[in-house]
């Protein structure tokens, strides 16, 4: 039975292994030489090269883009965070008229398609001139991302005993007080998932980033891949590695992380 | 249900504090979420070709052209098929995964990371991966398949299969995890008490387990239709619409019109229709979930 | 209840709640200077005067471009140019433009590389500083004439033609002479032609006719070469769409025949000039529709076609009196709102001048606009095929010159690519694009 079992095992994990094939695949390529890139068979490469990462990193605009990915990121996540957290806890603990429809509306606004605010959201940046900044994406991302924060949290918050604050309130504790040394240490985990899942949203967004960013000053990384120049052909060796260091943060969360994230993004969807 | 009651001292500065904390939020969101949804219909109803100078009002013009547009005929048929297909595989190969995560007894976490690795990948770089992929000469996939050499994005009868493949590749990790986690809060003794009362492992699946997973399923069922409906990265680096028009979905055909051309006007209204056509069926799913859980 | 201020949650609190502060205001700050650093940009006037170039990548072994900038440099002490480059197709370059130039603001590049069909377009919205004053009349006249013309918008003069392109028809000399054929006149001949060569070589690989037509801009080109074989156009005088539906129909049906019946491989509906050169290039083709610069390419040392390949106009159809192939290429402009337009100018009329594309054309397969280069005793025994080209040239016709020219291909590409894939019959597509095309230029006229 015990053998079985390993076997069983293995085999799924032979199987999910294979499932994820198409990345370790890119990252085979990227290593591959650009004589051996364009011949299927042989599937293993004579030998391992790093010209295309020293291509991308040095000759390619990726260093810049990830700079202004991450720089959009973390400002995104910062912004979302505290405004959403908030935000939040005002909507699950605090007297707030017509907050049913409030937190409908909220929850709806995150089903808002992007395609459906990046018009009026393009003749906005155009009005107040902010074409081609990380403000534009700050703003844009925060779109999407604010109202899945405050949803999260808001779950969170509720799911606090509300004896807790009751004794906190007793103590004489303002409701920020509360908030910033009781409930938050309580519910440090959702919101570390919540930063993450933001994120890498964030870091994953595509179409607000092509929209609004012109040039390599603001340019991120998702736009920087997608525009990818080639001069004679198609460099899959150079995209293959630029596709890798787009990779690197999403995947060091997910696996690194991997217990933060999935509170935070499981707890949403299960709790409805 | 949890009661919202404010805690009782401090009534009145309640009412500021949540004020307070809600300001910033609300004044955010009005701006950029609520603000340019209203403007999107407002745009909608306009001629505006910025390049051009162009602005007055058109009122329903752009919807009467897109009730006898075939291109937006087109595209809405590639959405409709794109979201149905899409979301039909990621549910079935999603449950199998996490059945198959739950019977697993070591490496579960490595499971789990090399699963996941496909759902966070940037849909530009999954668009990437599966462009390399479909090579028609060096691409693995016509190579696993015994060497035909397979116009993967240039065929038009294979485009929008091979856009499905790709879409349902990155987000099958997403269900899976969904169920998997549901499946990890039943306790076993339920599948023991089954198995002593004789059942078989069908009727363990089918009577117990799908039961459970009715609820969760039906939320994956909502989100990733939201979320192939209003698709647009992948399809846009994949194929860019092409070839023909075979995988152009209503985003890109309302991206193209607003940033291609600049036609604002016509462009949102293409965008309106997305807009209400997810909204209309997350409102849908919505009432049906509330429906299942009164029944429950 | 009066808050006790002494008790040791709060005492605890006040402390953390210090280095919380200063937490906070390292992330603040941190903040702040990243969205600064993003922010920020030189002021303009602290040293050398930079300009932006902007310009697609030139295909090529050799960047020819790059050493024009630091003669120019050279002789305008003071002066940096940076290039920079814009995205990998034409399309992309165009939204490029479109979305920074479009409402204003600091210009992120002072002179521009434009494709000669934008140039109407970028004119009428005002984007284009007017170079009519700051160039003599001589100077234009040395220029072909529709490379000019094309520039040409309300009677000024708004970019300098750069590159010039023609769309030629390639054929493989030494397989027609093994035959003893000559290029083919019409597109019956040609058929007939790959028919006889591919059954004389025995080779089902041999591809016959390779054109480009995938779903872009380079599909409309193709499109129109067809349509002005068969002799007819795209817009007539009045601005309306396939003027006559009939022979458009016949057109656009011989293009999906080409496909249909083989003589033209499935994959052309997604190939675009590269793609199509490669696959000639290494030999696996008889005729290639492209542009010059693939000249220069085929006769590359290590190309296996070295020495066996010749041009000739483009074949054409039925009713047609000549095959003329697609005028295009690149020209030079300044931005409207730059801040140094005299020296924008200069540099302008620098890289248009004709020792610049003398540079250019002996360097890489950059065809210049200046009609006496074709004559050029320096550049003729590198480029034999030059008289040939400037004859192919004079014949060629440009694309419609509108500023709505960009709209109507976009709308054109997906109906087109659809025709020639075989879902949509030649009747409807130009029954719909009429209808559409009527819509999209009703406020436009």
């Amino acid at each position: 039975m015990k053998a079985g079992r390993a076997v069983r095992d293995a085999l799924v994990l032979a199987m999910l292994g294979l499932y994820a094939m198409p990345f370790f695949w890119q990252v085979l390529t990227s290593l591959k030489p650009d004589a051996q890139l364009l011949t299927l068979p042989p599937l293993l490469p004579a030998r391992l090269t790093l010209a295309h990462y020293d291509a991308v990193w040095a000759k390619s605009v990726m260093p810049r883009a990830l700079v202004n990915s991450f720089g959009v990121a973390v400002l995104t996540t910062a912004v979302a965070v505290v405004l959403g957290l908030l935000g939040a806890y005002a909507l699950a603990r605090l007297p707030v008229r017509g907050k049913g429809a409030l937190m409908l509306g909220i929850v709806a606004s995150t089903a808002f398609p992007q395609i459906a605010t990046v018009s009026p959201l393009y003749l906005l940046m155009r009005a107040l001139a902010l074409r081609d900044t990380w403000t534009a994406l700050i703003l844009a991302n925060t779109s999407f991302a604010l109202p899945l924060v405050i949803w999260l949290l808001a779950g969170f918050f509720r799911e606090v005993p509300e004896q807790i604050e009751e004794a906190a309130a007793l103590d004489g504790a303002t409701r920020f007080q509360t908030l910033r040394w009781i409930m938050l240490p309580l519910t440090a985990p959702a919101l570390a998932s919540a930063a993450l899942l933001t994120f890498l949203i964030s870091w994953n967004e595509f179409l607000f980033a092509y929209t609004f960013t012109a040039t390599e000053a603001s340019r991120t990384v998702p736009v920087a891949l997608a525009l990818f120049p080639g001069v004679f052909e198609v460099p899959w060796g150079d995209i293959a590695a630029a596709s890798v260091l787009a990779s690197l943060p999403p995947i060091l969360i997910v696996v690194g992380l991997q217990r933060f994230l999935l509170r935070g993004v499981l707890a949403g969807a299960l709790r409805e | 249900m949890r009661s919202e009651r404010a805690v009782k001292p401090g009534r009145g500065g309640d009412h500021r504090t949540a004020l307070l904390f809600l300001a910033p939020a609300l004044t955010v969101l009005a701006v950029v979420t609520v603000y340019p949804a209203i403007w999107l219909f407002w745009l909608s109803l306009q001629q505006r070709i910025p390049v051009f100078g162009i602005a007055r009002f058109a009122g329903l013009e752009h919807y009467q052209f897109l009730a006898v547009d075939a291109r937006f005929w087109n595209a809405f048929r590639v959405t409709a098929v794109f979201a149905a297909a899409s979301v039909a595989l990621e549910l079935a190969l999603g449950l199998l995964a996490a059945l198959a995560l739950r019977a697993q007894r070591r490496g579960r976490r490595l499971a789990i990371s090399l699963l996941l690795l496909a759902w966070a990948l940037p849909a530009v770089v999954t668009a990437k991966l599966f462009e390399w992929l479909y090579h028609p000469t060096a691409g693995l996939v016509n190579y696993a398949i015994g060497g035909r050499q397979l116009n993967w994005l240039g065929d038009p009868g294979l485009a929008l299969p091979g856009l499905i493949v790709a879409d349902v590749w990155r987000t099958m990790p997403f269900v899976a995890l969904l169920c998997y986690a549901r499946l990890l809060g039943v306790p076993p003794e339920i599948y023991e008490a089954a198995q002593v009362d004789g059942a078989g492992r069908l009727a363990m699946l089918t009577r117990i387990t799908l039961p459970l997973l009715r609820r969760v399923l039906l939320i994956a069922l909502l989100f990733r239709t939201l979320d192939a409906l209003r698709a647009f990265d992948l399809m846009f680096v994949l194929t860019g619409g092409g070839p023909a028009g075979t995988t152009e979905t209503l985003t890109v055909y309302a991206y193209r019109t607003l940033f291609q051309t600049l036609q604002l006007g016509f462009g949102s209204a293409i965008s309106v229709i997305v807009f209400l056509t997810v909204m209309a069926i997350a409102w849908v799913y919505l009432r049906a979930l509330e429906r299942d859980e009164a029944a429950a | 209840m009066r808050l006790d201020h002494n008790s040791a949650p709060l005492r605890l609190a006040r402390f953390a709640g210090r280095r919380a502060a200063g937490g906070l205001i390292v992330v603040a700050l941190l903040a702040g200077a990243l969205l600064a650093a993003a922010c920020g940009r030189p002021p303009a006037g602290n040293g050398p005067v930079t300009l932006v170039f902007k310009h697609a990548k030139i295909l090529g072994p050799t960047d020819p471009v790059a050493d024009l900038l630091r003669k120019f440099e050279a002789s305008h002490p003071g002066v940096r140019v940076k290039s920079e480059s814009l995205p990998w197709t034409t399309d992309e370059q165009h939204q490029y433009y479109v979305v920074n130039m479009e409402g204003g603001g600091t210009p992120a590049f002072d002179v521009l590389m434009l494709d000669v069909i934008w140039v109407p377009e970028f004119a009428r919205a005002g984007w284009l500083l007017d170079l009519t004053d700051h160039v003599p009349r001589a100077e234009l006249a040395a220029h072909f004439r529709s490379a000019v013309e094309a520039a040409t918008f309300r009677g000024r003069v708004w970019a300098l033609p750069w590159i010039m392109n023609v769309g030629l028809l390639y054929y493989r000399k030494d397989l027609l002479d093994k035959y003893g054929l000559r290029p083919p006149e019409t597109y019956e001949e040609l058929v007939g032609q790959v028919h006889r060569i591919r059954v004389g070589e025995r080779d089902v690989g041999l591809d016959g006719f390779l054109w480009q037509g995938k779903q872009y801009e380079g599909l409309v080109v193709n499109a129109l070469e067809a349509l002005w074989a068969n002799g007819t156009s795209l817009l007539d005088g009045d601005g309306r769409l396939f003027p006559d539906p009939a022979r458009a129909e016949e057109a656009l049906a011989d293009l999906r025949m080409l496909i249909a019946t083989g003589v033209s491989p499935p994959w052309v509906t997604a190939a675009d000039e590269e793609l199509t050169r490669r696959a000639f290039g290494n030999g696996r083709a008889v005729f290639l529709r492209n542009w010059p610069y693939v000249l220069d390419l085929l006769q590359q040392p290590e190309s296996p076609v070295r020495g066996r390949i010749g041009i000739a106009a483009l074949p054409r159809h039925a009713h047609g009196i000549g095959g003329a192939g697609s005028t295009g290429g690149a020209h030079l402009g300044v931005h409207r709102q730059t801040r140094h337009p005299e020296l924008a100018a200069a540099l302008v009329r620098f890289l248009t001048s004709e020792e610049a594309q003398r540079t250019m054309a002996g360097g890489v397969a950059l065809n210049p606009t200046r009609t006496a280069l074709y004559r050029d005793p320096a550049l003729l025994p590198s480029h034999p095929g030059f008289p040939e080209i400037y004859r192919l040239t004079l014949a060629g016709r440009p694309r419609p010159v509108t500023p709505y020219y960009l709209m109507l291909s976009a709308t054109l590409q997906p109906e087109l690519s659809a025709v020639i894939v075989g879902i949509k019959s030649p009747r409807d597509m130009v029954r719909q694009s009429r209808a559409r095309v009527a819509h999209m230029l009703r406020d436009l006229k």
